[in-house]
Order: structure tokens, then C-alpha cells, then sequence
């Protein structure tokens, strides 16, 4: 497979800038970036779900031997419900033949068959929903494969090994390899730098759109892989200058655990930014939902600005003045058939509310419109829906819906997904403005080099628990994804980094 | 000046646009055809009065209905609900030889318990409003059931059937009724903070749970006021027929979510509304009333109560669509005067952005 000179622009947004990627039969290629690079744009092109600017994909062959491509995603698109036989099923087209009476045996062995191309035997019977993981990866593996009239396809496997520990990877790895060994051709994308390093021919690094490396997997290092992925770029970026005074202790977290997350210590003071980073599942997008209080969790101590909040909740959050930024802005940042107007006003309606309940309307406009100006919201129109303003305008609203207020503390989730680069810088300044303004900021990102450009001190998280923090010279991009990928601890490169997973269980 | 008249000239031709009102010119269709076919009957003063008074109890439902709604809850138990109040607040005069004026507020009170159920049902024990409801509602037929025995409860107190048929300046007590509850509807969904987080919690509860508002109170609270409305309603329905009728009760379950969702395509363009759901309630009423008069057979209601609610639904559907498309015509022109300067746009927001 070949796609050439691919790019995709979306408003305001260069999303990939002169891609190519070639894929050959038997060959196993690493796709490897951070968060926004363009990885899923890519991967949406070679699909077909977006069709590119400029560019071509081609694939091999001709009519029937014409290489196909299948893309097996994160959530492995299994029916939990039902067993390996009836997931392999799914995928045949059933034209006539769907009302014929299935044939038990005749799937069994077919089903078996399949299974026991990559060597491993398990229960094909029961659902897959109590399958080990590497197993629901090889089912769905093997789903893609059924059907196949010759080998030499394209397989792309979009982060397979998230939801796996080091014995489960190493079943993936041989089954992917198995693959490549037939013919096919295999697309890994991956977090896992470690993992990457171990079983890609060829390693091909995003980074803003582009590819910054296309080089083979054997020769290349933990270390210079970070370079790419980061970019050497990434001391330009600039820090904003903090001239504030640090104020007195507002959060106070000792203990704090939940699901996914064990005993986080967090103290942050007013006027200060903390960050929390991590790779995907090492429960970073888990904690600010625990500190606001809209996961249930359990701490030695829970002080905010002095005063104890044992029963937390998302109401009585907001009564306390915590104000919280979900990452998903589509689910959970708006209601998205309201307009801007309400959006604005509907964490604390008290401001805008007259006597027997009433909302006084006037009031509430004049409010709406004057945050819609100070946050720069574009089209500035407090009754347009917040479904029909842009990402990054959405998000505008949402902050100025939380900082309308001057919250004690700011919880920030991925703060600038999904936003283009102005917006971003935007955003940053308001950041920047509620912490000078007395606000505890906690921010949690994916982005290391957001990170680096907003906050004083950042803690990083691995497998639900703090491996690091790091403060002042330390935090640097670069240390940021070493100790997320947990490669910091891990002194020479021989020793394998996964085993420190070994043993967790999720 | 000329700015400003353009805008509230097109603010009003919006406000009068089919799609705002489009229910106030299919009454003025409905009631000019009826008006040339059958003049001498569909015309008379006596038609309208019965149709506002016999109407009111359907308004009342559909507000029970839709209370609920705006906070996400589908109540499928309101015709039983109604149905349950009405046999309840004739047994306890009949049977237990209460005064009316001690019957009906316990018969209140049982509906607003009734509503507390169903809201625990469905928040505490996390079980599908459609479902919670459609259960409950057959708990109360049988309930119904065996407190009346299947049959007619008739003796009722003389001043209990005062309540529904009596009437000042020409307008009976039960419409009179139906605008104090449409009212207060009305103030507290739309006027009130409480009503903004209900319609929020409605839209999105999880992300108006993240804005701190309280979605399962709100909830709870919605289906109180729902199974209160309702007993009201049964109250009424009972006084006017003047017995315990245990088979009309659970009749106004299809015209009373007809009223409300077509009343949703009403005035505020999608989101469910009192005064859109009265609207809805007497288009509907006045074409089945038209179409009685010129002879058609009596299931005519039913059919024409379906295929209201079918196109009602679909409309806003519908809607949904146009508004998009009608959001996209308005930026056109505005994005190509101004797209070098602000080139963001929406895209980018459905871009899932990569892990």
C-alpha cells in the first residue's frame, strides 16, 4: 500500500502536511505521535472516512488480488455478548443465505481454524466478553483475516496493546507477527515507545502534520525516539513569565483513590498550576472527575482552601467554588441544544435570578454578552446553540462559564482538544489570567509540551499511581514522556521497561 | 435605523414563519374547510364550549406529561395514573364515606406519591423511564381495577360534581383549572432557574451533573409535579362524568403525548413548551371535532390522534434537519466576507482528536 503526499486541511488547521506512507507486504510499521499530530486524520484517509486535499493511496493489485485494507480499532469492535464463533460470524455478508438456519459445527471448526493459526487455544464457546484481553485481540485479528482471498492486505492496528500487561503484548506481538510473516502488511500505532521499539521494522514518527522520521526500527533508541516524537523544536516554546505571589494552600489531597487510581497526594496553592501527565490508562483522565467529585472516591484528607469536603459531589463542588473543564466537550462540556446565553449562566444561576426564582432576562443578557466580548467568542451570538460554534469557540464558552465566577479552583481536562492554534493560545492566556487572579489550577494533558508551557510543577502518573513530579529545570518535554513511558527508571536499555506492569491487573 | 428595522422586521417574519406556528395555520386551515363543508353545526357557539370545557382535561394530562419530559423521563403511566386518581377519589367517598373535600386532597397527595415512585424507579434504581413507567402503569390498572371491581362507582356527592360542571361568566371550573396549571407550568419552566436546569438536565444530564446541577432531584421533583397534575386531572375527569369510570383514564395517554410533542415543533423551535402543548392540544381536538361532524365513524380520533403524533415526531425530525441547514445558509455569506481574518470554523470539531 502507498499513499503519497497526502494533505488535509481542516479550518484553520493544517491536520497533515505532505504525508506519505509506504506500507510493504510482510513488513510491520509503527506510526508513533503525540496527541493532535495527525495519526487518526491519517488513518481516517486511508479508511476512506475523509477523503484527502491532495494525495493519493493506492493500493496494490488489481480486481480480486487487489490489496485490501482492515483497521481493527481501540475497543476492537467485538460484541461482548456473544462468543468467538458468533463475532467471527458477523463479518459475512448474509445476502439469502441470512435466513438460512446457521450451521453450529461447520462455524465451529471454521472458527477453530482461524484461532489456531496464532497458536493459541482457548474456549471459543463462551462470550468474548470473558475472554483475557490478548485473546479479544485475536479474535478481532482474525475477523479482519476471515475472508481474506490472499494475504498480501493491510492490517492496521489502531493502540491494541492499551488495555494489555507485558504477557498479554507478548501474545499480540506474536499473532501480529504471524500476519506479517503471511504476507500481509501491519500498521501499528502505539503510546508504547518501549513496545515500538520491540516489534516494528519501520518506525514513521508525526508530529504536526508531518512525518519528522521514517527510519528503521533497528538501530533506533529510546532516546532518540523521544526526540522525534517531541521534537527538538519543543525549548521554543515560550514559558509564560509568572510574577505572581503563591497564596495560601487551597487544595490539600492526601491519599486521594478511586477506580483506576491509588493513593494521589495533591497540594496545590493559589496563584499555582499543577499538572498531571501520563500515557492513555494510567489514570490522568480519571482524577480531576475525582477531585471535583463526579467519580466516587476515598481520601485521608480532602482540605479545599482550608475546610474539609468529605461528602463530594458535582453540585457541591460548584458551591465551593471548584469550577471543572471536561476533556469530551462534545459529551460533557455544553448542552449542546442550549444556547450560549444559557450555557453561560447554568453552573450558578444565582447572579441572574430574581425574586420568586425568576431569571431576570435582561440581566442574564447583558452578562452573556459581555463574557461572549471578554473571551472573544466567535460569532459573538449568545442565542446561537453551542452545537453550531466552532471547537475552539465551544471551549471558549465553557471557560468563561467557570472563570465568570473567579472559581478557588480550576480543574482543567485536555483544555485545548480539538482547538486550533489561536484558540489555543487563547485559552492559555486565560489560564495563565485565572491562576494571577488567585485561582489553584490543576491541569491534566496528554500534551507534553502544553504541560511544559503551562504549569509550575506537573505529577506524573503511571498505572493509577504518581511516579514523578517535576519542578522548575526537570520539567522538560522530554522527561515528561520518559517517565510517562516509564523509560526514566529503567537504566539501561537491555532491561525490558514493561515488566514494572507486570502483575497489575485492570 | 434602518439596521433596526430589518432586524425585528425579520425577527417577526421568523416569529410568524410556518415552522414557528405552523399548528395556528393548520387551525385556520382546519376551521375554514370545516366552516364552508358544515357551517350550520361546526359554527355554533355550543360546539366551542364543550370542546374548550371537554379539552381542558387533555391540557392538563399533556402538562403531566410533558413536566417529566423536559427532564428526560417519558411517562408512559399517565393515562393509568389519571385513570387511578379518578377510581381513588370516588372509592373514598363511596366506599369509605368521606366528605369530598377530605377525598380529593388525599387523592392529591396519592398522585404526587405515585409521581415519587416512578422518580425513584427510574433514578434511584436506574431503570429505562420507558420501561419504569409502562410497568407502573400496569401496577395501577390493576390497582384500579380491584378497587373498583371493574365496575362503575356511582352515588357520588352532589358538591363534588359541582366541581366540573360549575362555571362563572359562561366558562366551566375545569378550564379555568387548566390556565392556572398551564400558568404556573409556564413561570417555573421558563422563567425560573429551576426550569433552566430542567430543560438542561433534560438535554444532557451528565454534562448539567458536571455544571453542578442537581439532575436527580430535578428529576424526582418532574414526576411529583407530573403524578400531581394527573390526579388533578382524574379528579376533574370523575367529577364531570359524575362516576367512578375505571376505562377512560388510560384513553388520554396517546392525545396527551400527541399534544405534547407536536406542541414541541411550536414557538421555540424544537424544546418542549406549555403554550405550544395547549395549542397542539385544540388543533387537535378541533380537526377531530370537524371531521365527527360531517359523520365520520368514531374511531376517527384514534387514527387521527396517530397519524398527528407520527407527523408531529417526524416534523421535528425534520426540523432538526432544516435548522442546520438553515444555519449553514446564514454563515455563507458572513464566512466569505469575512474568512481571511477568522478562518475557524466548525470542523474541527468533529475531528476526534488522536490518543
Amino acid at each position: 500500500m502507498q499513499a503519497a503526499g497526502i494533505v488535509k486541511d481542516f479550518p484553520g488547521l493544517r491536520a497533515l502536511d505532505d504525508v506519505s506512507l509506504r506500507v510493504q507486504g510482510g513488513e510491520i510499521v509503527a506510526l508513533v505521535g503525540h496527541n493532535g499530530s495527525g495519526k487518526s486524520t491519517l488513518v481516517k484517509i486511508l479508511a476512506g472516512v475523509y477523503t484527502a486535499d491532495q494525495g493519493s493511496v493506492e493500493f496494490d493489485g488489481v480486481g480480486d488480488q487487489a490489496a485490501r485494507l482492515h483497521i481493527i480499532h481501540q475497543d476492537l469492535g467485538l460484541v461482548a455478548e456473544l462468543s468467538t464463533v458468533e463475532n467471527l460470524g458477523l463479518g459475512a455478508v448474509p445476502g439469502v443465505h441470512g435466513f438460512a438456519p446457521t450451521r453450529g459445527r461447520a462455524e465451529r471448526s471454521h472458527a477453530l481454524s482461524l484461532i489456531a493459526r496464532f497458536g493459541e487455544a482457548f474456549d471459543i464457546g463462551i462470550p468474548v466478553g470473558r475472554l483475557a484481553p490478548a485473546q479479544r485481540a485475536i479474535v478481532a485479528i482474525a475477523r479482519a483475516l476471515d475472508g481474506w482471498v490472499h494475504p498480501r492486505n493491510v492490517l492496521i492496528l489502531d493502540e491494541p496493546s492499551e488495555a494489555l500487561h507485558a504477557s498479554e503484548v507478548d501474545v499480540l506481538f506474536s499473532a501480529m507477527r504471524r500476519v506479517a510473516a503471511d504476507g500481509a502488511g501491519v500498521v501499528f500505532i502505539s503510546h508504547r515507545l518501549d513496545e515500538v521499539l520491540e516489534i516494528a521494522d519501520r518506525v514513521v514518527v508525526l508530529r504536526d502534520g508531518r512525518v519528522v522520521a521514517d527510519v528503521a526500527g533497528a538501530g533506533l533508541d529510546h532516546d532518540a525516539l523521544v526526540e522525534f516524537v517531541t521534537g527538538a523544536s519543543a525549548e521554543e516554546s515560550v514559558a509564560p513569565v509568572r510574577t505572581l505571589q503563591r497564596g495560601e494552600q487551597m487544595v490539600d489531597i492526601r491519599g486521594l483513590s478511586g477506580v483506576g487510581v491509588r493513593r494521589i497526594d495533591i497540594g496545590i496553592r493559589a496563584g499555582e498550576v499543577v499538572g498531571v501527565a501520563g500515557v492513555l490508562g494510567s489514570g490522568r483522565d480519571i482524577l480531576p472527575s475525582l477531585v471535583f467529585g463526579s467519580l466516587p472516591s476515598t481520601a485521608e484528607r480532602f482540605d479545599i482552601a482550608g475546610h474539609e469536603y468529605s461528602a463530594r459531589s458535582p453540585g457541591e463542588s460548584v458551591r465551593r467554588g471548584l469550577a471543572f473543564v471536561p476533556g469530551d466537550r462534545v459529551r460533557f462540556g455544553g448542552i449542546r441544544s442550549m444556547s450560549a446565553r444559557e450555557n453561560i449562566t447554568l453552573p450558578d444561576l444565582r447572579a441572574v435570578t430574581g425574586p420568586f426564582g425568576s431569571i431576570r432576562v435582561r440581566a442574564e443578557l447583558r452578562l452573556s454578552h459581555d463574557l461572549l466580548d471578554r473571551y472573544d467568542v466567535r460569532p459573538a451570538r449568545v442565542e446561537q446553540a453551542f452545537a453550531q460554534f466552532s471547537g475552539g469557540n465551544q471551549q471558549k464558552i465553557v471557560f468563561a462559564k467557570w472563570l465568570r465566577n473567579d472559581p478557588r479552583v480550576l480543574i482543567l481536562e485536555e483544555p485545548t482538544q480539538g482547538v486550533d492554534i489561536g484558540a489555543k493560545q487563547a485559552i492559555y492566556a486565560e489560564i495563565d489570567g485565572a491562576a494571577q487572579r488567585g485561582a489553584a489550577v490543576l491541569v491534566c494533558s496528554s500534551d507534553a509540551k502544553e504541560l511544559v508551557r503551562l504549569c509550575d510543577r506537573v505529577i506524573v502518573m503511571r498505572d493509577g499511581v504518581a511516579v514523578a513530579e517535576l519542578t522548575g529545570a526537570q520539567l522538560t518535554e522530554t522527561d515528561l514522556v520518559r517517565h510517562g513511558y516509564g523509560l526514566a527508571d529503567s537504566v539501561s536499555p537491555s532491561t525490558n521497561p514493561r515488566t514494572a506492569r507486570d502483575g497489575e491487573h485492570r | 435605523m434602518s439596521s433596526v428595522d430589518m432586524t425585528t422586521r425579520a425577527k417577526w417574519l421568523n416569529r410568524l414563519s410556518f415552522r414557528n406556528i405552523s399548528a395556528i395555520y393548520i387551525f385556520i386551515a382546519i376551521f375554514a374547510i370545516f366552516s364552508i363543508v358544515t357551517p350550520r353545526t361546526f359554527l355554533q357557539q355550543g360546539v366551542w364550549r364543550t370542546l374548550l370545557d371537554a379539552q381542558s382535561i387533555t391540557v392538563i394530562a399533556a402538562i403531566a406529561v410533558m413536566i417529566p419530559l423536559v427532564t428526560g423521563s417519558f411517562n408512559l403511566a399517565i393515562g393509568a395514573e389519571i385513570g387511578f386518581a379518578g377510581i381513588l377519589v370516588a372509592v373514598l367517598q363511596v366506599k369509605l364515606g368521606m366528605p369530598f373535600m377530605t377525598a380529593i386532597p388525599l387523592t392529591l397527595l396519592a398522585g404526587a406519591l405515585i409521581g415519587l415512585v416512578s422518580g425513584l424507579i427510574i433514578t434511584k434504581g436506574r431503570i429505562d423511564s420507558f420501561i419504569a413507567t409502562l410497568g407502573l402503569s400496569s401496577i395501577l390498572l390493576a390497582g384500579l381495577a380491584w378497587m373498583s371491581s371493574s365496575k362503575q362507582i356511582i352515588g357520588l356527592q352532589d358538591g363534588f360534581r359541582g366541581i366540573a360542571t360549575g362555571s362563572f361568566f359562561g366558562i366551566t371550573v375545569p378550564t379555568y383549572v387548566m390556565v392556572v396549571v398551564a400558568l404556573i407550568a409556564w413561570y417555573v419552566l421558563e422563567r425560573t432557574s429551576v426550569g433552566r436546569r430542567m430543560y438542561a438536565a433534560g438535554y444532557n444530564p451528565e454534562g448539567s451533573r458536571l455544571a453542578g446541577v442537581d439532575v436527580v432531584r430535578l428529576k424526582i421533583g418532574a414526576l411529583v409535579a407530573g403524578g400531581f397534575i394527573a390526579a388533578v386531572a382524574g379528579v376533574l375527569l370523575t367529577s364531570r362524568l359524575n362516576t367512578g369510570e375505571p376505562t377512560v383514564g388510560p384513553g388520554l395517554l396517546l392525545p396527551a403525548l400527541t399534544a405534547v410533542f407536536l406542541g414541541s415543533t411550536q414557538f421555540r423551535g424544537g424544546r418542549f413548551n406549555v403554550w405550544g402543548t395547549v395549542l397542539a392540544v385544540y388543533v387537535l381536538a378541533t380537526g377531530i371535532k370537524g371531521l365527527q361532524l360531517i359523520g365520520s365513524p368514531p374511531w376517527i380520533s384514534d387514527l387521527f390522534n396517530g397519524v398527528a403524533l407520527l407527523a408531529a415526531v417526524g416534523l421535528s425530525q425534520w426540523e432538526r434537519v432544516a435548522g442546520r441547514a438553515s444555519m449553514i445558509r446564514r454563515w455563507l455569506p458572513r464566512r466569505r466576507t469575512s474568512a481571511p481574518e477568522k478562518p475557524e470554523q466548525s470542523p474541527v470539531e468533529e475531528r476526534t482528536p488522536a490518543h
